[in-house]
């Protein structure tokens, strides 16, 4: 077994760029020592809440090194290097499972991305650590998951720079409003959500409590016009770019 | 399942595809390492990654970004916004 040592030297060199066989295979077992503590997690999820999480056992070698090159951070301290993903409905479902995940795995490390978006980039993330391993579970709902995407194939195509502030101008500024314009539809979402479950255990009648979530329904309604007008806007621009060269 | 992908970043597509049993874990280990070295001997900078799933339906749901293109994922999004 590796020592933090090795490892972290390892982490050093694969920075440099360094693709020989021998760290390969060096990595590549590092890796293998987050199988059964992956493994023992999606067990549990699928079990104890009947979800259906898909994942990778270990982040591949490109995302490593791009992560070693970006941050300054050392291989033993990656906290992602196996994961799974959960993609939800809607914010309310979201909610649901951020707590039955929490109550799930106690003392999970928790990272709230809706509150604090990174670049764009919203979820929430739950990261346990099972037998000493960190295990990063990302819950998304549909149209966070969707942004996310998006984001991860413009950076495959115009660099990875995209997806941290940087890189094509109108790329970048247009997922940072299309991040802003599903914050706040989904804002508007939970609102409604609360709403609507506050009216209905208090067993209201009034008929006020409706009008105003269908007044919500059509800020809503005209926020998706705004994000279909920014992807098509997106989508315009990079087909006359594809004309141009 | 599990799936294991050798993927063109700048092409945005899949190269290869192989499915794994669970069973067959260690065996998928192994080729994701196999394939790893000999792209890295060809100089070949495409990314390798193993993925774990219910189905291949449920990991393109969760993992779009290995089957789709920009379009299909903007025009997701689009029929998703509420």
């Amino acid at each position: 077994m590796q020592s933090k040592t090795q490892i972290d030297l390892l982490g050093e060199r694969l920075k440099k760029g360094s693709r020989t066989e021998e760290d390969l295979t060096l990595l590549d077992a590092y890796r293998r020592t987050f199988r059964t503590p992956f493994e023992k997690m999606t067990r549990k999820i699928r079990e104890k809440l009947k979800l259906d999480p898909s994942g990778r056992p270990a982040k591949s070698t490109s995302s490593v090194i791009d992560k070693l090159q970006r941050e300054s951070t050392r291989l033993s301290q990656i906290q992602d290097i196996a994961g799974c993903r959960v993609v939800v409905d809607n914010t309310l479902k979201q909610v649901v499972v951020d707590l039955e995940l929490q109550e799930c795995f106690p003392g999970a490390r928790r990272v709230d991305r809706l509150e604090n978006p990174k670049y764009g980039y919203r979820a929430i993330h739950i990261i346990p650590t099972i037998d000493e391993k960190p295990i990063e579970i990302q819950v998304r709902s549909l149209l966070q998951h969707l942004w996310a995407e998006l984001s991860e194939k413009y950076a495959d195509k115009f660099g990875q720079d995209i997806k941290y502030g940087s890189g094509e101008d109108v790329i970048r500024t247009d997922l940072s409003e299309l991040s802003g314009l599903i914050a706040e539809s989904e804002s508007l979402e939970s609102k409604s959500f609360r709403r609507i479950i506050k009216h209905h255990a208090a067993g209201d009648k009034d008929d006020k409590v409706l009008e105003v979530e269908y007044k919500t329904l059509k800020e809503v309604s005209e926020i998706s016009k705004k994000i279909a007008e920014m992807i098509n806007r997106t989508s315009n621009y990079l087909d006359s770019m594809r004309l141009l060269h | 399942m599990i799936f294991l992908i050798q993927y063109n970043r700048q092409l945005g597509k899949i190269i290869e595809l192989i499915q794994f049993n669970e069973s067959d874990r260690q065996n998928a280990e192994d080729t994701r390492l196999a394939m790893e070295i000999k792209l890295s001997r060809d100089c070949n900078t495409d990314e390798v990654v193993l993925l774990e799933a219910s189905s291949e339906e449920a990991l393109k749901k969760t993992h779009g970004r290995y089957f789709k293109d920009i379009k299909d994922i903007g025009t997701l999004l689009k029929d998703a916004s509420p």
